[in-house]
C-alpha cells in the first residue's frame, strides 16, 4: 500500500510544476488527434523512448551518481529477445518483454556485481567496455543474425496486432509507450520515496558516511542498476517491434549510450522531471534542425553544428542541466 | 468554479493549438511534377559519397526535365514525363546519415506527410533493407540504385526493384580475376601460377553489406579452390586498424581483400603502407574504394590497388554517352562519374522510364510497369546489357542484365592517377599492373 502511495506523492512539487506537468500530460495524451506530420509522430515516440532511457538511467546515474555508459547492452537485450522469440518462435511482445526484462537484469547482477567495485572514472569506462564486448558477440553470433541483425516483416502480420506489438499506423505504437511512459514517471516516484531512493542519495553524497549509517552501498547500487537496467530493457523491446529491423551496430552502439546518458545530464540528473526534459529539448532540436537546415536547405551538416553547440553552451552555464537551471532561478526569487 | 474550469480548458486548448501548430505540414504545391523522396548519407562517415549520389541524380533528374541538346538518350530529348503531359520530376532530399532507424523514419515522413510517389535509395544496404521494409509495409514503390547486399533481392517483396548488380556477381567477378591471371587471360600480364595467389585474407565492415561480403569471399573462395587464411570484420568509424591489419598480415596472404566505406578505407590503406603490408594483389569491393577522397587523400600509394565498380570515366571510351553525361558531371562538380554517381543518375533514369511507362502515379500501375519494363543498354551510362527486372523466383525486383567491372589504379601519361580496366578481359584499357608494386 505504501509503494502505490509513495507512487503517487507528488507533494513536494510546486503548484506551479504540477500545473506545467498536467499540462503537458494533456498535450501528450492528445497529441495525435492534433493535425501532425508523421515526421512529429516518429520525433514524439523518439522523445517517449528517450524519456524512459533517460528515467532508467536517472537512477543510478542521477541519484546515485554512478555514471554508467553502458545502458545500450540492455536496449539490445531487450530488444533481441524480442526479436529474436517473436522471428523464431512468434511469441507474443507481451511475453518476450518480461523474458527480456528478465534476461537484462540476470545480465546486470552479473557484470554490475563485480564493476560496483569500481568507482568514478573507472566506473564509467567498465561499463563502455562490457558493453562493447557484449556488442562484439552480438556480431559474431550467427543465431541473433550477426552483424546483419534481425528483420520482422511487418506484411506477415494483420495491421493491427496487439499481441505481436506490430502496428501499421503509429497511433498505436504512441499511446502504447505512453502508458508506458506514464507508469514509469510512478515507478520513479515511488523509488524517490523508496528506502533504496535514500539510500542511493546519500551514497551519492558521501560513501564512507553511508557505509558507516549501516548502508550496504554494495548491494543498493546492484540493485538500482538491476531496476535501471529493466526500464532499458523494455524500450528495447519495444524498439524492436516499432523499426523492426535490429542489428548491433543500431541498437548496441556506443553513440546510443552516450546520448541516453547525455539526456538525462542535459535535463537534469538527480531529478524526476530532468530526463523528461533532457529528452523534450534534445530529440525534437535534433529532428528539427536537421529538417528544416540540413539536407533541404542544401546546408549539411549546420545542423550538427548548432546542435553540439547548443549542448556545449548548456553545459557550460550550468552542468546540472536545464532543471538545474530552473532551480537557480527559483532560489533567487525567493 | 465553473468559469476557472473553462479557463482552464481554454488555456489548455490554446497551448496545444499553439504546440501543433508547428507540427503541421505545408500543403503540398498543386503544379504538375511528380515527387519521388530520395534518401541518401548526406552527413556521417559515408558523406562523401552522399555528395557524389546527389550530384548524380540531379543530373539525370536536369537531364529529364529539360530538352538537352548532344546527349543522346531518349530522357534528353523530352521535357518532362511525356506520358503524365511533361510532368517534372522533383528529388525531395534526406539525409539518413548511415542510420537504418533514421531511414525508416525518413522513409514514413516522406510517404505520409510528403506524399512522394516512389523512393529512391539508400547506398547503405543496412538503411535500403529498413527503408524499403517501410515502402512495402505502405505499398509505395521503390527503385535502389547502389545498395548490392544480396539479400535485399531475397525476400520476395513487390514494391522494390534494385537496378545494380549485387556482391555475388561482383565477387564472381575477382575470382574470375584471380582464375584469368593464372590462365594468362590478363592483358600485359604472364607467367602467373595459381599457387602465387593461393592465400586469401578479407576484412569487411562489420554491417549488412560488409558482413555478406565476408560471407560470400568465404563460399566462393571454396567454390574457386583459394585458401581464405583470414578473415576479419571491423567496425567502420573504427580511429585506429592497425591490430586489424596486423592479424591481416600474420597470415601472410597474396591477396589482400576489402569492404569498406570511405574514411576506413583511407584508414587501412594508410595502416597497411605504415606496417609495410606487401601483398601480390589489393582489392577493394567498391564503394570506398573508388571514392574521389581515397584517391585525393592517398595520392600515389594506390597504384596498383584494384576495385570492383560499376562506372570508370573509362568506359567513355567504349560508350559515346557516358561520355557526354561525365562531361556534364565533371563541369557541375569537377569529379568524373564514378560508380556511386553513375548508379544514382540511373536509379533516376529507371524512374522515367517507370513513370512514362506507367502513364500515371497511380502505385499499383508503376509497380507493373517496373515488373515489365525494359531499358536497353545502349540509353544507360553504365555498361550493362540494360535494365530488366526479375519479377519472380528467388531474386524479385533484381535486375537481370547488369555486370560489374574491376579497375586497377595507374598512373596516367600526365601523371594523374586514374581507374583503368582490367575486367572483364574483353574490356581491358590497359596492361595490369602485377604484382603489386609496394609503397
Amino acid at each position: 500500500m505504501e509503494v502505490v502511495r509513495n507512487a503517487f506523492d507528488f507533494s513536494d512539487f510546486p503548484k506551479t510544476d504540477l500545473l506545467v506537468v498536467g499540462c503537458g500530460l494533456l498535450f501528450l495524451l492528445f497529441f495525435p488527434l492534433l493535425p501532425h506530420s508523421t515526421f512529429a509522430m516518429a520525433t514524439m515516440i523518439q522523445f517517449l523512448m528517450f524519456s524512459l532511457y533517460g528515467m532508467g538511467w536517472n537512477t543510478i546515474g542521477g541519484y546515485g551518481g554512478q555514471v554508467d555508459l553502458g545502458k545500450a547492452q540492455y536496449v539490445g537485450i531487450g530488444a533481441y529477445t524480442t526479436a529474436v522469440m517473436l522471428i523464431r518462435w512468434d511469441v507474443p511482445f507481451w511475453v518476450s518483454m518480461p523474458a527480456g526484462v528478465m534476461f537484462s537484469v540476470t545480465w546486470s547482477f552479473i557484470i554490475g556485481y563485480p564493476l560496483f567495485r569500481l568507482t568514478g572514472h573507472y566506473f564509467a569506462i567498465a561499463t563502455i567496455a562490457t558493453s562493447l564486448v557484449l556488442k562484439d558477440v552480438f556480431e559474431v553470433w550467427d543465431f541473433v543474425g550477426a552483424a546483419r541483425g534481425l528483420e520482422i516483416l511487418a506484411t506477415k502480420y494483420d495491421a493491427v496486432d496487439f499481441t505481436h506489438l506490430i502496428f501499421e499506423n503509429d497511433n498505436y505504437y504512441y499511446y502504447i509507450l505512453l502508458a508506458f511512459f506514464l507508469l514509469g514517471i510512478l515507478i520513479i516516484n515511488w523509488f524517490r520515496h523508496s528506502r533504496l531512493g535514500y539510500q542511493l542519495r546519500c551514497i551519492k553524497d558521501n560513501e564512507l558516511i553511508a557505509q558507516s549509517l549501516g548502508i550496504d552501498v554494495h548491494k543498493s547500487k546492484v540493485k538500482t542498476y538491476a531496476l535501471a537496467t529493466a526500464f532499458v530493457s523494455v524500450v528495447g523491446s519495444f524498439h524492436a517491434c516499432y523499426i523492426k529491423n535490429i542489428e548491433p551496430e543500431d541498437t548496441m552502439s556506443l553513440d546510443l549510450s552516450i546520448l541516453i546518458a547525455l539526456m538525462a545530464m542535459l535535463g537534469g540528473a538527480g531529478s524526476l522531471w530532468g530526463p523528461i526534459i533532457g529528452a523534450g529539448i534534445l530529440i525534437p532540436l535534433k529532428s528539427y534542425l536537421k529538417e528544416w537546415l540540413g539536407a533541404s536547405a542544401g546546408l549539411v551538416g549546420i545542423d550538427l553544428i548548432l546542435y553540439a553547440l547548443i549542448i556545449m553552451v548548456v553545459s557550460a552555464v550550468e552542468p546540472r542541466g536545464v532543471w538545474g537551471l530552473i532551480e537557480k532561478i527559483r532560489a533567487r526569487r525567493t | 468554479m465553473m468559469k476557472r474550469f473553462s479557463m482552464g480548458l481554454a488555456w489548455c486548448a490554446a497551448l496545444m493549438l499553439i504546440a501543433g501548430g508547428w507540427l503541421v505540414p505545408s500543403p503540398a504545391a498543386a503544379v504538375k511534377e511528380v515527387k519521388i523522396g530520395v534518401i541518401y548519407p548526406l552527413t556521417g562517415g559515408a558523406a562523401a559519397a552522399g555528395r557524389e549520389l546527389r550530384a548524380g541524380a540531379e543530373l539525370a533528374a536536369q537531364i529529364a526535365n529539360e530538352v538537352m541538346d548532344g546527349i543522346d538518350m531518349d530522357m534528353a530529348k523530352k521535357a518532362g514525363i511525356q506520358s503524365l503531359g511533361g510532368a517534372k520530376i522533383k528529388l525531395i532530399f534526406k539525409d539518413h546519415e548511415g542510420n537504418p532507424t533514421l531511414g525508416a523514419d525518413l522513409a514514413k515522413k516522406l510517404i505520409l506527410d510528403d506524399k512522394v510517389d516512389g523512393i529512391l535509395g539508400c547506398y547503405h544496404s543496412s538503411v535500403t533493407k529498413t527503408v524499403s521494409a517501410v515502402c512495402e509495409q505502405y505499398g509505395v514503390p521503390m527503385i535502389n540504385g547502389s545498395s548490392t547486399s544480396p539479400a535485399l533481392t531475397k525476400r520476395g517483396f513487390k514494391w522494390f526493384w534494385r537496378t545494380t548488380p549485387h556482391d555475388k556477381w561482383f565477387t564472381k567477378d575477382l575470382f574470375e580475376l584471380l582464375d584469368g591471371l593464372a590462365a594468362g587471360k590478363v592483358r600485359g600480364v604472364s607467367g602467373v601460377k595459381k599457387d602465387d595467389l593461393q592465400r586469401l585474407a578479407a576484412a569487411c565492415e562489420r554491417t549488412e553489406w560488409g558482413a555478406h561480403v565476408a560471407d560470400l569471399i568465404k563460399t566462393l573462395a571454396e567454390q574457386y579452390g583459394y585458401d581464405l587464411k583470414k578473415s576479419i570484420l571491423y567496425a567502420a568509424k573504427s580511429a585506429d586498424l592497425s591490430s586489424e591489419v596486423r592479424s591481416l598480415k600474420a597470415a601472410r596472404p597474396d591477396v589482400m581483400l576489402f569492404a569498406s566505406y570511405t574514411s576506413d578505407a583511407i584508414l587501412m590503406v594508410k595502416t597497411l603502407k605504415a606496417q609495410k603490408a606487401k601483398p601480390k594483389l589489393i582489392w577493394g569491393q567498391d564503394a570506398g574504394f573508388e571514392k574521389p577522397e581515397f584517391r585525393q587523400t592517398l595520392g600515389d600509394n594506390i597504384v596498383g590497388i584494384l576495385t570492383r565498380t560499376v562506372f570508370l570515366p573509362k568506359v567513355a571510351d567504349i560508350k559515346p554517352v557516358a561520355g557526354q553525361v561525365n562531361q556534364l558531371y565533371k563541369a557541375k562538380t569537377g569529379h568524373d562519374l564514378g560508380g556511386a554517381s553513375a548508379r544514382a543518375f540511373t536509379g533516376v533514369q529507371t524512374w522515367v522510364y517507370a513513370l512514362e511507362k506507367a502513364g500515371s502515379v497511380d502505385h499499383a500501375a508503376i509497380q507493373k510497369a517496373c515488373n515489365t519494363i525494359e531499358i536497353p543498354g545502349e540509353q544507360l551510362v553504365v555498361p550493362w546489357a540494360g535494365i530488366k527486372f526479375a519479377s519472380t523466383g528467388d531474386e524479385t525486383g533484381q535486375n537481370v542484365l547488369g555486370s560489374g567491372l574491376i579497375g586497377q589504379y595507374q598512373k596516367g601519361k600526365d601523371g594523374k592517377i586514374g581507374l583503368e580496366i582490367v575486367y572483364p578481359f574483353d574490356l581491358a584499357t590497359a596492361d595490369m599492373i602485377y604484382p603489386f608494386p609496394g609503397w
